[in-house]
């Protein structure tokens, strides 16, 4: 045994005695008033600042936000709008015009959100096959898809209820009478397109039966290129959900006027689902929210305040 | 042939009724013709006997109950949240259930709500959907109920048993080489909220050892010792102690503990009175009933008496140069020495006329003797009360100074006897003499008569002085006993001795002192004797137990009267067995209980095995307070099984109690650290435990609550499945193990210190309803912090390239948070903070960080959704993640430290306040080891000891006690009649026949 050997089974033993003899070395936080004051000052001194950061970068953002689901459609439709959107004889064009109020610098990002929409529904979630989407239709276990897993004994790729119904309106954009060119590349996270839609799988047999649940997709157009059904089958977390549509890569200047010219296909009415239209500009923090940064200053403002009623109260009665 | 006929098998150690019907004719069996189970007969060749009962059916054993299994309170109290915990899972469930069946509906017509769709979902059956999906909510919400919390309990009850108590080293007792013994690890916590304590006498409290220790002769004070509770006292008033110089060589031999140049090798000679040192003398080594044995020297003789206190009585005449060593029937030899002058040693024999035995009735015990020149001696021992009432007029000197001296004696704790004698002119004593002889030999009545003749001769005693002897207490036990009854928990002497011997070691435990009220019930009384003269059964039984009816109302009424004024003093109960008996009945025992629990100390004697028991699950069942018993032997095992929590006395007896008990130790003492280090510490940290596994597992649970809210009530899933099952398994696991091995309020010698802490325990102060729901308020707040923050904020687009986030993407997040707030919310309910907590605390998170990097980094061969694939990495791309991670714990947390902050500061626990007075001290490495309870008294406490140090009026307790197991039959064996010993004695016996040394080989 040498000498280092001895020392570490001594060390080893020591550590032993303190552990069943219940020393073993600990710091010991007592919660003194001075500490609850120093750790809610110090915790206001890390959130404001925070929080104003956050907050300045979320107001820069400058957003555009247009419902559209009612107005687009005809004033005699309006009493039975789910039969209107169900009749395909009908045309669906409408045109909004929006007005930008400032300058709203490129890329301006395009979504569309719905309201009372339950993507996240257990149903609607599972309905779905990861293995087909990335492997084609030669992959048959497809049980998951369920209801929309085959039609006349054909498999359905993209199958399930997700791919089924996907988002079909359309959207142009006109300034002053030029088209505004969107750009609906990149729209989906790069995982989603390089891991998990095949890039050798095309759509099929899809949206072929009685029932059409939303857009149909161009079969030869392979499903890791198909971004839009790539956004729409990343499920959202809650009933209202954005989701992006395309990107604007020119300005707009303030007082622009833009006019859409859209084509109202998606069906919301049935369940009193609303359809909005949002163009939004984008800051290093993402799109306009003012939550995490209002949190953070409430957060850290509180805090300073109990500092102070807890300094105000030990000044007068010490303990 | 002959035929035994007798009752059928019972518990009642004290009665047998049957015949033996041998050659025609009938002879009646009573107690005294009965041997109990594990009884060892002594000095005798052979025996005749038949066996009447055996194995289960001996009345020794149908005293020991079945072994109960013990849970301790703290787990049947989680049961009941575990319960309540059920109670909201089934409510969460039935709410999502009804919103369920309401929510379905086909205009939602992307769920494909069509004809096929299966029932789970189908809107024609609400009901069907509501109910299936009250299942699956079942199955989703299930985390609520904290199933690896057992799991956990277990392991670090275990550790704890196994680690801490076992090998603890202030419990282990190096003279023995006995460390303590965890034998069962269900009631670490347990101890921690112990209220009452039953104590067994002998051999608990004390060591079954007597000693010769102080004497007072001629109004003068002998021996320099001081006892433990002389001892006590003296530090309390603040006076030094220094340890009396012994003389150059003191004698010391087991039994004699006395020191006093002044008496030594003839050195009495030269004190005031050295005639009564030398009848003094004489009457030790004359007036007992001690057969010597083995050589006669001094050094290798051996005394046999059936008492302890006799033989040290002998012992010290010895010691004193007049060493009785020899006995024949009628004579008795004394080597005396200095007597007619120094250094002059002659043996001398002296003719035992008669002996006047002792009993409980007569307290006394005397011997006629003639000295060789003729002299006629009457030697009288017995207690002060019934000695003064027969001493000679005059000398009230004396006799006030030897009062004195008892009673001082009495309070350090001794047990004194009084010595008298009585020179007889001849005449008288042939007279009395043949009405002696006469009572003798009467066959009806014969101890009566007996006792009637003795008085004539037993009168104008003269007074010698008075003996103290010292029932040798454990080590340490006065102090123990003080620091458990500032703990709060009140302890009870249940001992099988007389009522003489146990207000005795109760006076030398500090259980009783002369400040307090004592209320006696004994049947000891001159109207109960009466009775029991008549000898109906029948009558004496109803005639008690009005008897002990009237005493507890009037003690009762006393007792409340003291309870209702402020400053009323201490009360004390003692009562008897016999009376215990007919108090125990349902009818009483309400009485009894409220009596007792009144009282700050209460003693049993003269109880047997069964009612050590009865009384202990009186007051485990009537009071609901938490019960543990010590005991040492054989007569302890029913009382530490009833008992919540049964200890052990292990290292010296045999192994009866030891296997019967939960936790065994090798002292008295050692209850101090079981109780007041390892089971409040124990209690503490399984509180923690169990409100950590609570808070942890409601919080995540409730997040997924509120997400289903959003869902339609689909039952979707919030998190993943892997994060579900891992959170309690990886996630969360090991910090709170740490917890509850390494959680220390304050330091072990704290504990000790200030003892008070411990009431938090025994009021249950950190496991109450009141607790629970600060818990579950915080957990709500919590996880609506969580699920709210996370997906309100990710509402819109995240990072520079516009791109929104799934559900997964959500959900990982959120559970992120979770994650690290629970286990940030450990650290914030630790006292102490070692590596481990760090390590534990850090590698948790670190675990999920892991996990979550390599499970999202690959995808899986199998079918399943690849849900979280890249998801962490699409996180942490933005720099949403890291201000949510910085404001979400934080957000969550805030609420939990401005409860502490504010309880700590307002509403302090005791045990945060000693925190923050000792907070500056180092850990008890070592040094505060050596902390003692100092002399530093505060105002107030300096002013109230002033006042309880102020004279009252003291009931004079004199020490009187002459415990002789067995003693009235080995005295009559003398006689040569026969009588039984008695039950208790037997009792005790088998507990202590795997003694060897108890069993003489012939």
């Amino acid at each position: 045994m040498t000498n280092t050997d001895r020392e570490r089974h001594r060390e080893r033993e020591t550590a032993f005695y303190l552990f069943t003899q219940q020393r073993l070395p600990a710091c010991k936080p007592v919660l003194t008033p001075a500490w609850v004051i120093t750790i809610f000052l110090f915790t206001g001194f890390i959130f404001i600042p925070v929080g104003l950061v956050t907050l300045r970068a979320s107001r820069s953002v400058v957003e555009i936000v247009e419902r559209y689901d009612t107005e687009c459609v005809p004033e005699p439709f309006r009493i039975d709008k789910v039969s209107y959107v169900q009749d395909d004889s009908i045309p669906k064009n409408c045109s909004l015009s929006l007005k930008v109020r400032k300058y709203m610098k490129a890329p301006i990002y395009i979504y569309y959100q719905l309201d009372n929409y339950y993507q996240n529904h257990r149903r609607y979630v599972k309905s779905r096959s990861d293995r087909q989407l990335l492997h084609g239709w030669k992959y048959h276990a497809t049980s998951s898809c369920q209801p929309v897993e085959f039609n006349n004994n054909q498999p359905i790729v993209p199958c399930g209820l997700i791919a089924w119904s996907l988002f079909n309106d359309t959207f142009t954009f006109i300034r002053e009478r030029a088209e505004l060119k969107v750009n609906r590349k990149n729209i989906a996270w790069k995982s989603d397109r390089d891991h998990k839609f095949g890039k050798t799988v095309y759509p099929f047999n899809f949206q072929n039966g009685t029932l059409i649940g939303g857009g149909k997709l161009n079969p030869r157009i392979p499903l890791s290129d198909q971004e839009d059904l790539i956004v729409w089958m990343r499920t959202s977390a809650l009933p209202s959900f954005r989701k992006l549509y395309g990107r604007i890569e020119e300005d707009l200047d303030a007082d622009d006027v833009v006019v859409v010219h859209l084509m109202n296909n998606y069906n919301t009415y049935g369940f009193g689902g609303k359809k909005k239209l949002v163009l939004s500009t984008s800051s290093w923090l993402g799109g306009k929210n003012d939550f995490l940064g209002l949190a953070c200053v409430f957060v850290g403002s509180s805090s300073v305040i109990l500092a102070i009623v807890f300094m105000l109260l030990h000044l007068k009665s010490r303990r | 042939m002959s035929e035994v006929q007798c009752e059928q098998p019972n518990n009642s150690l004290y009665t047998f009724t049957g015949n033996l019907i041998m050659d025609n004719q009938t002879l009646p069996l009573s107690p005294n013709q009965i041997l109990l189970r594990g009884c060892s007969l002594k000095n005798t060749e052979f025996i005749v006997g038949a066996v009447i009962f055996t194995g289960h059916e001996t009345k020794v054993m149908m005293n020991s109950m079945n072994v109960p299994s013990k849970r301790s309170t703290l787990e049947r109290k989680l049961d009941k949240l575990i319960l309540t915990l059920f109670g909201t899972l089934f409510t969460m469930c039935l709410i999502g259930a009804i919103g369920s069946g309401v929510f379905i509906d086909r205009k939602y017509y992307f769920l494909g709500l069509g004809k096929s769709v299966e029932d789970q979902f189908n809107p024609n059956n609400r009901f069907l959907v509501a109910l299936l999906t009250m299942l699956t909510l079942l199955t989703l919400y299930s985390t609520i109920i904290p199933i690896s919390l057992y799991v956990s309990i277990e392991m670090i009850k275990f550790i704890q048993s196994t680690q801490f108590i076992n090998k603890d080293l202030n419990m282990y007792h190096a003279e023995t080489d006995t460390p303590a013994l965890a034998r069962t690890s269900n009631l670490n916590e347990e101890l921690g909220q112990v209220e009452y304590i039953f104590s067994d006498k002998t051999g608990t409290l004390t060591r079954n050892l007597m000693e010769f220790f102080k004497c007072s002769i001629g109004g003068e004070i002998y021996g320099t010792g001081m006892t433990e509770i002389e001892r006590g006292i003296a530090e309390r008033r603040g006076i030094k102690v220094q340890e009396v110089q012994a003389s150059n060589n003191p004698i010391r031999e087991k039994g004699f503990n006395f020191d006093d140049v002044r008496l030594m090798r003839g050195a009495w000679r030269n004190e005031p009175n050295p005639d009564a040192c030398k009848e003094f003398f004489r009457c030790l080594a004359i007036c007992h009933t001690v057969l010597p044995e083995g050589d006669e020297s001094p050094e290798k003789i051996k005394y046999q008496a059936a008492s302890p206190d006799e033989a040290a009585l002998v012992l010290a005449a010895k010691h004193f140069g007049f060493f009785f060593y020899r006995r024949t029937p009628t004579m008795i030899y004394v080597r005396e020495s200095h007597v007619e002058r120094m250094g002059k040693i002659q043996d001398v024999s002296y003719e035992i006329l008669n002996v006047l035995e002792f009993n409980s009735t007569r307290k006394r015990q005397s011997v006629v003797c003639r000295y060789p020149d003729g002299r006629l001696v009457l030697y009288s021992k017995g207690a002060d009360t019934v000695i003064y009432e027969r001493l000679a007029g005059g000398s009230d000197a004396l006799k006030n100074v030897t009062r004195e001296h008892l009673e001082q004696f009495g309070s350090a704790g001794l047990r004194t006897l009084c010595l008298a004698y009585r020179d007889l002119a001849p005449d008288m004593y042939e007279s009395w003499n043949e009405k002696f002889i006469q009572a003798k030999s009467s066959l009806r009545d014969r101890e009566k008569k007996l006792d009637e003749v003795a008085e004539l001769i037993e009168k104008d005693l003269i007074l010698i002085g008075a003996t103290a002897i010292e029932d040798k207490l454990q080590e340490g036990v006065p102090n123990c006993i003080e620091t458990l009854s500032r703990a709060g928990i009140k302890i009870w002497v249940l001992t099988g001795d007389k009522m003489e011997t146990a207000i005795n070691i109760a006076y030398a435990c500090n259980l009783l002192n002369n400040e307090m009220k004592q209320f006696i019930i004994s049947s000891e009384t001159d109207a109960i004797r009466a009775v029991e003269e008549r000898g109906d059964q029948v009558e004496i039984a109803h005639f008690i137990k009005e008897e002990v009816k009237k005493q507890l109302k009037k003690c009762l009424d006393e007792a409340q009267q003291y309870f209702h004024t402020v400053s009323g003093p201490k009360l004390a109960l003692i009562i008897d067995g016999k009376c215990l008996m007919y108090a125990l009945d349902p009818s009483l025992r309400i009485t009894l209980l409220t009596l007792s629990l009144n009282c700050s100390s209460v003693v049993c004697c003269r109880v047997s095995p069964l009612q050590k028991a009865q009384v202990t699950s009186l007051v485990k069942k009537g009071a609901r307070k938490i019960t543990l018993s010590i005991g040492d032997g054989a007569n302890d095992v029913s009382m530490i099984q009833a008992a919540h929590i049964g200890v052990g006395i292990s290292g010296l007896e045999g192994m009866q109690a030891v296997m019967a008990s939960d936790f065994a130790v090798a002292q008295f003492r050692f209850l101090n650290d079981l109780l007041l280090v390892h089971g409040r510490w124990s209690y503490l940290r399984l509180c923690k435990v169990v409100m950590y596994f609570f808070y942890k597992n409601l919080t995540f649970t409730l997040t997924q609550f509120w997400f289903t809210f959003n869902t339609g009530f689909s039952g979707q899933r919030f998190y993943d499945d892997w994060f579900q099952s891992l959170y309690n398994v990886i996630f969360t696991a090991l910090p709170v193990i740490m917890v509850g091995l390494f959680d220390k309020d304050v330091s072990s010698s704290l504990s000790k210190k200030y003892p008070e802490l411990y009431k938090e325990g025994t009021r249950n102060m950190f496991f109450k309803w009141k607790v629970v729901a600060i818990w579950a308020f915080f957990a709500v707040y919590q996880s609506l912090v969580f699920f709210h923050f996370v997906t309100v904020s990710s509402s819109a687009s995240q990072g520079s390239s516009g791109k929104m986030f799934g559900l997964w993407d959500v959900s990982t997040m959120a559970f992120t948070c979770v994650v690290v707030t629970v286990n940030l919310r450990l650290l914030m309910i630790c006292n102490s903070i070692t590596r481990w907590h760090y390590i534990s605390v850090g590698g948790s998170i670190l675990a999920w960080f892991l996990f979550i990097f390599i499970y999202s980094g690959i995808m899986t061969p199998h079918d399943r959704q690849e849900n979280i694939f890249w998801v962490i990495y699409v996180l942490m791309s933005t720099p949403y993640f890291y201000i949510t991670l910085l404001l979400v714990p934080v957000a969550a947390l805030v609420g939990d430290f401005l409860y502490l902050g504010v309880q700590r500061w307002f509403f302090p626990y005791d045990y945060q306040i000693v925190q923050e007075i000792h907070k500056d001290e180092a850990d008890d490495s070592g040094r505060s080891d050596l902390l003692e309870i100092g002399n530093q008294l505060t105002p107030d406490e300096a002013r109230s000891y002033a006042i309880s140090q102020l004279p009252r009026e003291i009931s004079k307790h004199t020490g009187f006690a002459f415990d002789s197991p067995g003693y009235e039959s080995f005295f009559a064996s003398q006689l040569g009649i026969y009588a039984p010993q008695k039950a208790w004695d037997v009792a005790r016996r088998a507990s202590m026949r795997s003694k060897p040394k108890t069993n003489k080989k012939n």
